[in-house]
């Protein structure tokens, strides 16, 4: 499905008018983006760090998972409206850009991955699950959250 | 007489073949920037969450010192590669940072987060001396890591500032702007 129709609505929503006006304004959301980067790095680390048992090893990981849970969707709800934002300016230039769908791609399996298969299995204890499948589900989860950020940064290289 | 000193250091890290080297290698200086990024996810993001917990919104049911000396080493670790990256990035392009207003805030914002998480370190210390990590945090420690997430967002936004040229020395900007972003010819220029 071609959703160039999607990017070319964004080039002449109201967001782009402002986003293409105020080059302040872009940069502040630009530096807002990357602060709500920076707390669902943290987010994402300790809680998968706590499943592969490096880190708070004296706290009980569903405690650490629950505390981070409310952080990671807080930092990506911020991440998704300030993104939303930034690419208005430069829309069709993104379609066109290649790593500006990988990083589209790796945010969804990254946002299924999550909502999908991460919570819905830490909902169980965590003594219940095997720890090899605890130790899988963090590395993959590191991989994909970091994946995503070099990516977006790249967007910009290319 | 500080500016003039400033562009003379830059101007002599210029010199350097690899300043150059990295400068002009695409791939080199994208993977430089990148790590700097990632790296900043794993300090910022550590630095986050310990701060957010002594200013009671995260963790709350787990002592504070606790969080804190948990975390320490694998926020040392995101810090260690990320002022190693930075420091790259700045030999890179030593005279055009050296000239940049953000650049120059930054660098005064993380003198005074440092200085910050050294006062902070030590009261924690303190903290876990005399009363043990049960202890909540003082309004003081509170205020200190009010302050570090205040100083370190400030460290991360005028780094990102500095890819904008608004102010950079060949804009039509006031001699009181040329002196504070160091544009040193630029000022002989206007005198």
């Amino acid at each position: 499905m071609d959703l160039l129709f999607i990017f070319e609505w964004l080039d002449t929503s109201f967001l782009a008018d402002m986003s293409k006006a105020y080059g302040g304004v872009f940069a502040v959301v630009q530096m807002v983006h990357l602060v709500s980067l920076a707390l669902l790095g943290g987010a994402v680390l300790i809680t998968d760090l706590r499943l592969l048992g490096l880190v708070l090893r004296d706290v009980p990981s569903e405690v650490v998972t629950s505390n981070m849970d409310r952080w990671f969707s807080l930092a990506l709800i911020i991440m998704a409206v300030s993104g939303v934002f930034m690419s208005s300016a430069v829309a069709i230039k993104l379609y066109y850009n290649e790593m500006f769908w990988a990083k589209m791609i790796g945010l969804s399996v990254g946002a299924l991955f999550v909502y999908f298969i991460k919570r819905p299995l830490l909902a169980h204890p965590h003594e219940t699950i095997n720890v090899w499948a605890l130790r899988s589900l963090a590395i993959s989860s590191i991989v994909i959250w970091f994946t995503v950020a070099a990516s977006g940064r790249w967007i910009g290289f290319s | 007489m500080l500016n003039e000193w400033l562009l003379n250091f830059a101007r002599w890290l210029d010199s350097f073949a690899w300043s150059t080297a990295i400068h002009e290698s695409f791939y080199l200086y994208a993977w430089i920037e990148s790590t700097h990024v990632l790296a900043i996810m794993v300090f910022l993001g550590m630095l986050f969450i310990i701060d957010l917990r002594i200013l009671g919104f995260a963790f709350a049911q787990v002592p504070a010192a606790r969080i804190a000396e948990r975390l320490d080493k694998p926020m040392m670790i995101g810090f260690a590669v990320m002022v190693t990256t930075g420091l790259l990035l700045f030999f890179a392009i030593p005279v055009r940072s050296i000239q940049s207003i953000w650049f120059r805030i930054k660098v005064v914002l993380l003198i005074g987060a440092g200085i910050n998480a050294f006062l902070f370190r030590n009261k924690m210390k303190e903290v876990r001396r005399d009363g043990g990590e049960e202890v909540e945090p003082s309004k003081r420690l509170r205020l200190g890591a009010g302050t570090s997430l205040f100083l370190w967002m400030g460290v991360v936004m005028t780094g990102r500032a500095i890819a904008y040229d608004w102010f950079d020395c060949h804009k039509d900007l006031s001699y009181a702007m040329y002196w504070v972003a160091g544009c040193v010819d630029e000022m002989a220029l206007v005198e």
